[in-house]
């Protein structure tokens, strides 16, 4: 599990910072220089599977199957090879481990997360793989992940419990914080087949264990030759919150973001003398969006559907910065279309926790089209309303200016025809996409959009 | 105990070895303006758990044996009671080509998204409240389905032990609860939404939950034998 959130080791950790720089001279020489003992060795060797951790790992490989089965996992051949290339180059050599075989695979689920299962598999959403800059960040991510995995974090974490009957309110645990969307899809299988996995990677580990992960992770990513800093700026990026969530889901009960960012700089102040050159991340950001940019419009997608429109606004326009092809444009097209009513930001009062818990239980009063309606009652609503229809027809009409313009803008634009009453524009446009797509999924659906308008314009 | 667990507990006490459904129909179908002749049931997404003094086992196996029995017997129960046809079609389950299986997932999904909205009142299904959208016509399921059934449940199974121990301290007994949606496959209207509850272990449970879902659709207008 990758945290960002809670509770303080910052005596431990300026602890550890103390006795490391004074210890000796500081090593400045080299940007990147070997791992030194400061962590403990990769792997757990005196760890010997029990009949417990057996029956951990077995439902893993049953969690396996059942994110594939329910088309949890995305099936992207080149996204999935690129995080098999990534996290294969952060495993050390020679590292043989008893039942762990490894696979490195994206979950479709705009929630930022990864977690990794003790039998070596390790997902990461893709609602993070679009937030993240580069291929850095991929790598601190997944260095994290692999040290759960490499140290037996599951194993120890689920023994632990047993012991300390923690287990108990598990269930109870789940039933208040299970969000709906994707996210609930995730996390109703992991409950289902192993409750105790569900404990330990999506609501995170104990505090020393994340605290190992963290610093393992900065071992592995210097080892493989990446920018460990990015390990800070991708905890920075975790803390963005576009959609004003209640629910800490993944990162509670766990070293707080500015803790983290502490000890992680401590350590690798430590460790290296400067940063990675700017122009080098750059170009290390440009490769990493151009071979995510199908994984990217894929989740933007995801939380469209999933109603999350602030990220998906901010996500198409870091896209569309990137490169403004057709498909990118109707996104963000598609993004503002959905923002509707909804401020594009949210403000410092509604990001308070007493604000997040009210917009919760409303959440769960009303529908999405009542939110809506009850949004355009309001002056400030009608006016982003407004705002956002017109950003948004602006994005469909450079979609089909640009090179090789894709059919769907039309269906977008038509949708927003329709929204705004425009009913002849909108039959129009329907038809526009019709013809340019006639094998769409949705044929029948816009199909009867268009009968249905002709008939109202009777 | 949370409220919700205790209304279980007070429900199933109260309830002892009978079953309870609430059944809410929107006005179409009360009206008789739709009629649901016609429908594909969805894979079932049954959650059953044992419950032991060590605390909650996930039960992943025999989960899915329930949720393939559950869906089964909705499709007898419908087409003896009701004479409803239960259309069997690869497209449902999400077979075939990666973007039919995430269409078919996202809109499972979607159905999870709208269940805590109709849990939080029921009695608004009566008035129409509740839709999916017309963007169950991308499902492109069979022409010929008048409606789409989404079936969700969960349920608890004790060992011995937690057994003697809820006896004697009190606590939650084994139960299946199922929340049944029916959603109209053209408009995503929800047409009725049934949740029946019965005490009892979940995963060896027959004719109790045949009972169960006969009284569950109880409510549901029978069409004309085609």
């Amino acid at each position: 599990m990758f945290p960002r959130k809670p509770t303080s080791l910052i005596v431990a950790a300026l602890c550890f910072c103390i006795l490391f720089t004074s210890s000796g001279p500081v090593a400045l020489a080299q940007k990147k220089t070997a791992p030194v003992e400061a962590t403990p060795p990769p792997l757990r060797e005196e760890f010997k599977f029990g009949e417990v951790d057996l029956e951990v790992l077995e439902q893993s490989d049953l969690l396996d199957v059942r994110f594939e089965r329910d088309g949890l996992v995305l099936a992207d051949e080149s996204a999935n090879a690129f995080l098999r290339r990534v996290g294969q180059s952060l495993i050390p050599r020679d590292v043989e481990l008893e039942r762990v075989s490894w696979k490195f695979r994206a979950l479709r689920d705009p929630q930022p997360n990864a977690f990794a299962l003790p039998n070596g598999s390790i997902y990461v959403t893709t609602g993070l793989l679009t937030l993240i800059d580069n291929e850095s960040q991929l790598a601190a991510i997944i260095a994290h992940e692999l040290t759960h995995v490499m140290r037996r974090h599951t194993y120890v974490h689920n023994r632990s419990n047993r012991k300390k009957f923690l287990s108990m309110n598990v269930m109870s645990a789940i039933g208040a914080f299970a969000p709906g969307g994707v996210v609930g899809a995730v996390i109703t299988i992991v409950t289902t087949v192993a409750p105790f996995i569900m404990m330990a990677t999506i609501y995170g580990y104990s505090r020393d264990l994340e605290r190992e992960a963290d610093l393992k992770g900065i071992d592995m990513m210097i080892s493989a030759e990446y920018a460990p800093e990015e390990m800070v700026n991708v905890m920075k990026l975790l803390d963005k919150d576009f959609e004003g969530e209640n629910i800490r889901l993944f990162y509670n009960d766990h070293p707080s973001l500015d803790e983290r960012i502490k000890y992680l700089s401590s350590y690798l102040g430590s460790r290296a003398d400067r940063v990675t050159h700017q122009m080098e991340l750059n170009r290390e950001r440009a490769a990493y969006f151009r071979n995510m940019e199908s994984v990217m419009r894929h989740d933007i997608q995801l939380a469209i559907k999933a109603g999350r429109a602030r990220s998906a606004v901010y996500l198409a326009q870091r896209l569309v910065d990137f490169h403004d092809d057709s498909e990118n444009l109707f996104w963000l097209a598609e993004s503002y279309r959905t923002l509707g009513p909804r401020a594009p930001q949210l403000t410092d009062k509604e990001l308070t926790n007493s604000a997040k818990k009210d917009a919760a239980k409303k959440s769960v009063k009303r529908t999405a089209e009542e939110e809506e309606r009850d949004l355009l009652a309001t002056p400030a609503g009608k006016d982003n309303w407004e705002k956002h229809q017109k950003i948004a027809e602006q994005f469909y009409q450079r979609a089909f200016n640009a090179e090789n313009p894709v059919p769907v803008a039309h269906r977008g634009l038509g949708m927003l025809y329709e929204k705004v009453g425009r009913g002849t524009d909108a039959a129009a446009e329907y038809e526009k996409y019709l013809e340019l797509s006639p094998s769409a999924i949705d044929r029948e659906r816009i199909q009867r959009r268009i009968e249905a308008l002709k008939e109202k314009l009777k | 105990m949370s409220a919700r667990s205790l209304v279980l507990v007070v429900l199933l006490t109260v309830c002892g070895s009978h079953q309870v459904q609430a059944q809410f129909l929107h006005p179409k179908i009360k009206s008789n303006e739709t009629k649901i002749r016609r429908v594909i049931v969805l894979p079932a997404k049954v959650n059953v758990v044992r419950d032991s003094m060590k605390g909650p086992e996930g039960m992943a196996a025999e989960s899915d044996e329930l949720s393939l029995r559950v869906e089964k017997m909705v499709a007898e129960v419908l087409s003896k009671k009701k004479n409803v046809t239960t259309l069997s079609t690869t497209t449902a389950t999400g077979e075939g080509d990666a973007d039919q299986k995430y269409n078919v997932a996202d809109f499972q999904t979607k159905f999870d998204d709208l269940l805590p909205k109709i849990m939080k009142k029921r009695s608004d299904v009566k008035k129409g409240r509740f839709s999916m959208g017309d963007e169950v016509l991308n499902l492109n399921l069979e022409k010929g389905a008048d409606a789409v059934v989404f079936i969700r449940g969960e349920g608890k199974k004790l060992s011995g032990g937690k057994t003697a121990f809820t006896l004697l301290v009190g606590g939650v007994p084994a139960y299946l609860r199922l929340q049944i949606g029916i959603v109209d496959a053209r408009s995503g209207e929800v047409l009725l939404y049934t949740d029946p509850i019965f005490p009892g272990d979940p995963t060896t449970a027959v004719d109790r939950l045949r009972k169960a879902l006969e009284k569950a659709f109880k409510k549901l207008p029978e069409v004309k034998a085609q």
